[in-house]
């Protein structure tokens, strides 16, 4: 432990240099250590990506009606499914559904995209799309934990925080990890919880499901009853009664970090309004995002808060689609739900992938693209469909991806994965990669074992990349 | 010297060298655990690690009065150490007070002990807070923690456990009654099984039922095993300071527990039951055992079928208006198909609401309708649409008499067979399906904000609200969550690699083989479980581990450290104990007083070590001979548990609620805490009781336990940490909780008669410090307050008090 002499205490910019620490999420036992744990860090592998963004789909986006054509579903509509339904489904279910959309070729690459999303589909040079993707269970909870957290039946760190303990975070005045508009059910908060890792892992909510994008902000980040004025002077106040305490108490590095914490949190009331304040975007900008229209408005908004986070080195991103329904479960009227949900996010996600390019930022900042699991190429009653963990879409973008191709698919109807399967252990394993990060290494020693994001399983898909 | 050494049992025994401790607590800060990865031990071996052996008993070393200290001098002494002196008795008062109840000593209360001259004056106070409702409130929270107490699921489906809180109270009620803690370990393992079981014991085993659970899963037979390893995890760690749940899958990589071990347990526990038999639903229900009289039971019916009628008029509400609607947009479908010629499928909904203005449509529908017609354009009876390129009039002369004539075919074919849903004519029956296929052309969105006008809006909330108001204050029928005996497997198979798919070979129900005291084997009844026979296992004095685990633990809070720092981690990756002999000698005595944690207080709390100050007269010599503070030899500066920092912003501003127990969660059990609708009803700023009794939602614990490093309510844990981070700060700063308390302080002494605002620094002083103000704060204080408004500087003054360190950290 080092001593504070007492010119030190008096001076409180030379303190504040002394532990210039991030968001404030600074524990106790690092500040022994003399080192903030959110500095940037060398990654062992080479890292495509320097930071990630997940755009999440609520209830589970069809795969054979967006992303994975089947066109044997459209020959054998109405019959019985020729293959063995898995042992344990979430509901019951009928026959063999077509896809009420049609699929056409885009771009260079000529990857197929469903009439669902004609936006995203001129962006299909850059996406890399993951057919053959698995989960383990078929309810909402428990497939959101896995996809989240890597386990569906143990409380678990998030990708989020893993990935934010591997590798620190680039702005020390916001969180470095961040979900806006998170649902607070099926596993809510530990969907972006540090559980065992340290507390500085953990993402930082802005709002929840429930409330719009414009009502999305940190906890307490904002005095409503007194000015800017009396603020100042009360944590002079406060800075000098704990220096006096500190003075009084010896070294104590916890008191002395917690007399720091209250200039971070004042940098902080500025940095975080700042970066989601979207009216310094111009009007083309908000167009682009389709903010102008309110189909398109809340999820645009989302968007474009999550790519001035990324240019401000937030670490980790996640936009969620989710309002007071379970937005993508669409067990019955699939055609509707989807038509609906497809029209809110097409615009904003085009218009998102084209900003980042536009801007330099995809290169090194992964897109992902998503559900908690796809749905069955077979009708749940006339015409819904049921849960799907056993094959599914999801899609990257960015990051030196092999854009406009596809990796791995399902079988001819859409039900399991079948080549190249991706299991979620294998998708998480490929995005630590993609941020040069060794998923085997990236280890915490916690209740007697060494715990991963990928338990004690999962394999990179190294060639998706270039 | 490296960590792999520390596994032999010869240096494990011998008083510790201190190049050793060093070891230890050096590669404890670096992991964040403890030792390195050395391999399994043989149960032979592990028979030998010291927590294993027999807890021994220990002779008191002589040279001290208080046992304790005599354990821990020698140490001291050999490496030219001194214990730090008595800290003052201000400090000493608000040490014990915080210790024991959670809350700040009253001023007056920090007076009479100032006064109180006799040589037992701490003592007294001692006595006087362990008497205190308060110390079961406290200590009560500690265990809360190990028990993983919680008041929703959380984990996949967030529903309430609208009966959790009558265990939280037994808890409470337990510490206060000083329960020997025998029997309060048997009971929360088999409160149900003991001989006079009442309503209290059984409620006791709500310690099995409170885990999280995916109540969701669809595999029973995985939810069941799920549950047997959570019951098991919560229950090893809880008890034994061990990991067991590490040998589902495979025999425990470190410590001496074989996979035959992890499943001779969960044979019990696959014996016991865990949920309501019989449930079909998607959502799992927990166990309960009713208390309730028919008389609650009669007026619970009448309670349900209120609920019933008000969910059925709000949906009623909905479906009406839903209909009307589709029938006005079906009285129009003609204009529909004519307005959709005025834009194509990109327009955005702002753009077509105009043009649903001029036709007088729904802008929602109509934006479908055309998004509809896209997707139909090869369908025959859409395809003729998109056939009329735009022709506004040959649209109306096509659609406008097929949807006439469709109309007027179905109505008499309504009185003629009123069953008969289609109609026989192919030209017509084509126009019918699609003006009555509620996902057709004219889809009414199923969201009512989206389609209902304020009015119809404004009342169906009112409709929904009053639901579920209803729903969230009815009673529920007198409960408790807890477990009960199933159906008895005397064995079960090993399920390789974990998995319930694959039964590997059988074990009989058994207790681990490295913690047996005896080479007789008890005899489970074949009707029963085994719980109670495993309850009185490890609740008996022979267990090398019960006795020391809770000593350990009771010491760590005390201490802000554990004499073995892994508080759940007693095996091979733990830390070994700092002074092997006390904790030996505090475990026996521990046994010996009949398992009371009251008297253990007494003989930690009386001690010189517990008394010593958190400063040191020589504080840099003996940080560098022993910079972690394992010798003890000054109290550690300690910051407050959530709670306590809480309750005390409460107290001091004269608004904390005393009252105790009862049910605090504003939702019924079994009720959503959030099912699909993210929408808040926990309500924790308004509350004013102490913080035990605000409820525990899993997933969305309230703001400050979040900052303040409460534990996940959903793993044992026994070590909370003590972070700093800014949002802490963010939150004494800005949330309207301090704010609140900080007005209402500032309020009072503004009100109060004092001849000048000099005695109104003072009184504010000793509200929040108990203390004056020296010189320099009083002048400090005066500057403040003379410049702005006078109410707002005050407040802002109190604020800055009950932020301040001296405030929030304990010496």
């Amino acid at each position: 432990m080092s001593s504070c002499t007492s010119t030190e205490l008096l001076n409180r910019r030379q303190l504040l240099q002394r532990s210039a620490v991030g968001f404030g999420h600074l524990a106790f036992t690092a500040m022994l250590a003399q080192a903030n744990p959110l500095a940037p860090k060398q990654t062992p592998l080479r890292a495509r990506a320097k930071r990630v963004v997940f755009l999440f789909m609520k209830g589970g986006p069809s795969h054979v009606d967006t992303f994975d054509p089947k066109p044997l579903l459209d020959r054998d509509h109405g019959k019985k499914p020729p293959f063995d339904l898995p042992r344990v489904t979430f509901a019951q279910q009928g026959n063999l559904l077509r896809s009420p959309w049609t699929f056409q070729q885009y771009g260079q690459s000529g990857l197929p995209v469903s009439s669902l999303f004609p936006n995203v589909a001129q962006c299909a040079d850059d996406l890399c799309v993951l057919r053959s993707v698995h989960g383990t269970n078929p309810s909402h909870g428990g497939a959101l934990l896995k996809l989240h957290t890597g386990s569906d039946n143990f409380i678990r760190p998030s990708m989020g925080a893993w990935v934010v303990y591997g590798l620190g975070t680039e702005n020390q005045n916001l969180p470095a990890f961040i979900t806006i508009c998170p649902t607070l059910a099926h596993g809510g908060v530990n969907n972006w919880g540090a559980q065992f890792l340290p507390a500085h892992c953990q993402g930082t909510p802005l709002g929840n499901a429930s409330l719009a994008a414009t009502q999305a902000t940190v906890k307490n980040i904002r005095n409503h009853r007194i000015d800017p004025w009396n603020q100042r002077r009360q944590l002079d106040l406060i800075a000098a009664m704990n220096r006096d305490h500190l003075r009084a108490n010896g070294s104590n590095q916890a008191l002395l970090g917690r007399l720091n914490s209250f200039e971070l949190a004042y940098r902080m009331q500025t940095s975080m309004p700042d970066a989601q304040d979207i009216s310094k975007e111009s009007q083309a900008t908000h167009r682009l995002y389709g903010i102008n229209d309110p189909v398109t408005e809340d999820f645009g908004r989302q968007c474009l808060m999550a790519r001035r986070f990324l240019e401000r080195g937030v670490r980790f991103v996640q936009v969620t689609h989710s309002d007071s329904y379970v937005q993508w479960d669409q067990h019955s009227n699939l055609y509707h739900g989807h038509t609906k949900n497809a029209a809110e996010v097409d615009k904003p996600i085009a218009g998102f992938l084209r900003d980042l390019k536009a801007r330099g930022l995809l290169d090194d900042t992964l897109v992902m693209w998503g559900g908690e699991f796809g749905r069955t190429p077979t009708a749940q009653g006339t015409n819904g469909r049921d849960h799907n963990p056993h094959g599914f879409t999801l899609w990257f973008a960015g990051a030196g991806v092999k854009g406009g191709t596809a990796y791995g698919s399902t079988d001819d109807y859409g039900y399991y994965a079948q080549e190249d399967k991706m299991h979620v252990h294998d998708l998480h394993a490929t995005m630590l990669y993609a941020m040069g990060l060794e998923h085997t290494e990236l280890t915490f020693r916690h209740a007697g074992r060494d715990h991963r994001l990928t338990d004690v399983h999962g394999d990179p898909a190294a060639s998706i990349f270039t | 010297m490296n960590a792999a050494g520390l596994l032999s049992n010869q240096l494990v025994f011998r008083p510790f060298q201190f190049s050793m401790i060093l070891t230890v607590w050096v590669v404890t800060v670096t992991t964040g655990t403890a030792a390195k990865r050395t391999g399994a031990m043989s149960l032979e071996e592990g028979r030998n690690f010291w927590a294993f052996s027999p807890v021994g008993d220990r002779a008191v070393p002589a040279g001290e009065s208080n046992p304790i200290d005599a354990f821990l001098s020698p140490e001291l002494a050999d490496h030219q150490l001194r214990r730090a002196p008595r800290a003052d008795k201000r400090t000493l008062i608000r040490r014990a007070t915080y210790d024991l109840t959670g809350l700040p000593p009253t001023n007056s209360e920090v007076q009479a002990f100032l006064k109180d001259g006799s040589t037992n004056a701490f003592e007294k106070v001692i006595e006087r807070l362990l008497a205190s409702k308060h110390y079961g409130i406290r200590w009560g929270r500690h265990w809360l923690d190990v028990a993983r107490y919680a008041d929703s699921n959380g984990l996949d489906e967030n529903i309430a456990f609208g009966h959790a809180w009558r265990y939280r109270d037994y808890v409470i009620d337990s510490f206060n009654a000083d329960k020997p803690f025998d029997r309060f370990i048997v009971e929360q393992i088999a409160g149900d099984l003991v001989p006079h079981a009442s309503q209290e014991t059984i409620t006791a085993t709500g310690f099995l039922a409170l885990g999280a659970r995916v109540l969701a899963e669809k595999d029973r037979e995985k939810l069941m095993m799920d549950v047997v390893d959570e019951q098991i995890d919560t229950l090893s760690k809880a008890f034994l300071g061990m990991t067991i749940s590490c040998a589902r899958c495979h025999d425990h990589k470190f410590d001496p527990i074989s996979q035959k071990d992890y499943f001779g347990l969960a044979a019990i526990f696959r014996s016991t039951q865990s949920f309501e038999k019989g449930t079909k639903s998607t959502i799992w229900k927990v166990f309960q055992h009713s208390f309730a009289t028919e008389e609650e039971k009669q007026q619970i019916t009448e309670v349900n079928k209120k609920l019933g009628a008000l969910k059925s008029a709000a949906s009623s509400f909905q479906s009406k208006e839903t209909v009307r609607i589709r029938g006005v947009a079906r009285s129009k479908a003609t204009e529909y198909l004519i307005a959709s010629t005025m834009f194509d499928p990109s327009t955005s909904l702002e753009d077509v609401a105009l043009i649903a203005d001029r036709f007088d449509l729904h802008p929602r529908i109509l934006h479908h309708c055309r998004l509809h017609l896209k997707y139909h354009q090869h369908d025959d009876f859409f395809g003729a649409w998109h056939g009329f390129a735009g022709d506004t009039n040959a649209i109306a002369r096509h659609y406008g008499p097929l949807f006439t004539r469709a109309q007027e075919a179905f109505a008499k074919s309504y009185k003629k067979d009123p069953k008969k849903k289609t109609l026989d004519d192919p030209e017509l029956q084509p126009a019918h399906a699609a003006l009555y296929d509620k996902s057709g052309f004219l889809a009414v969105p199923p969201i009512p904000a989206l389609v209902f006008d304020a009015g119809k809006l404004a009342e169906l909330d009112r409709l929904q609200a009053a639901a579920t108001e209803f729903e969230s204050s009815a009673p529920d029928l007198s409960a408790a969550m807890c477990v009960g005996d199933g159906d008895v497997l005397e064995q079960m198979a090993v399920h390789v690699r974990g998995d319930h798919m694959s039964p590997g070979e059988p074990v009989k129900r058994e207790f681990p083989a490295v913690m047996r005291w005896s080479a007789s084997r008890p005899v489970l009844p074949a009707k029963q479980s085994g719980r109670l026979e495993l309850a009185r296992w490890i609740a008996d004095t022979r267990h090398p581990l019960t006795a020391r685990v809770f000593v350990n633990r009771v010491w760590r809070w005390h201490f802000g450290r554990g004499l073995v720092g892994t508080t759940e981690n007693f095996g091979v990756l733990g830390d070994r104990p700092s002074n092997p002999a006390l904790l030996d000698w505090l475990a026996h005595e521990f046994m010996k007083s009949g398992w009371s944690v009251k008297q253990l207080h007494r003989l930690i709390m009386n001690s010189a070590t517990y008394q010593m100050a958190s400063q040191h007269p020589d504080a840099s010599k003996a940080s560098s001979v022993d910079p972690a503070n394992q010798l003890w030899w000054r109290q550690e500066i300690q910051r407050l548990d959530a709670e306590q920092i809480r309750d005390s912003i409460l107290a001091t501003a004269g608004l904390l609620d005393e009252s105790m127990g009862g049910k605090t969660i504003p939702l019924r059990h079994g009720q959503f805490v959030f099912n699909h609708t993210s929408v808040d009803r926990t309500g924790y700023n308004e509350r004013r009781r102490r913080a035990v009794y605000l409820p525990v939602v899993r997933n969305h614990l309230c703001d400050l336990f979040q900052q303040f490093d409460y534990p996940d309510p959903a793993t044992p844990t026994g070590n909370r940490h003590s972070t700093v981070v800014a949002p802490q700060a963010l939150f004494v700063m800005n949330s309207p909780l301090v704010m609140d308390a900080a007005e209402s302080l500032a309020n009072q002494i503004l009100d109060a008669e004092f001849p000048e605002d000099s005695l109104r620094i003072t009184e504010a002083y000793s509200r929040v410090f108990a203390r004056p103000p020296t010189p320099v704060e009083r002048q400090r204080a005066e500057a403040f307050l003379s410049a702005g408004s006078r109410r707002e500087s005050w407040s802002l003054f109190c604020q800055s008090l009950l932020a301040s360190n001296e405030f929030l950290y304990l010496n």
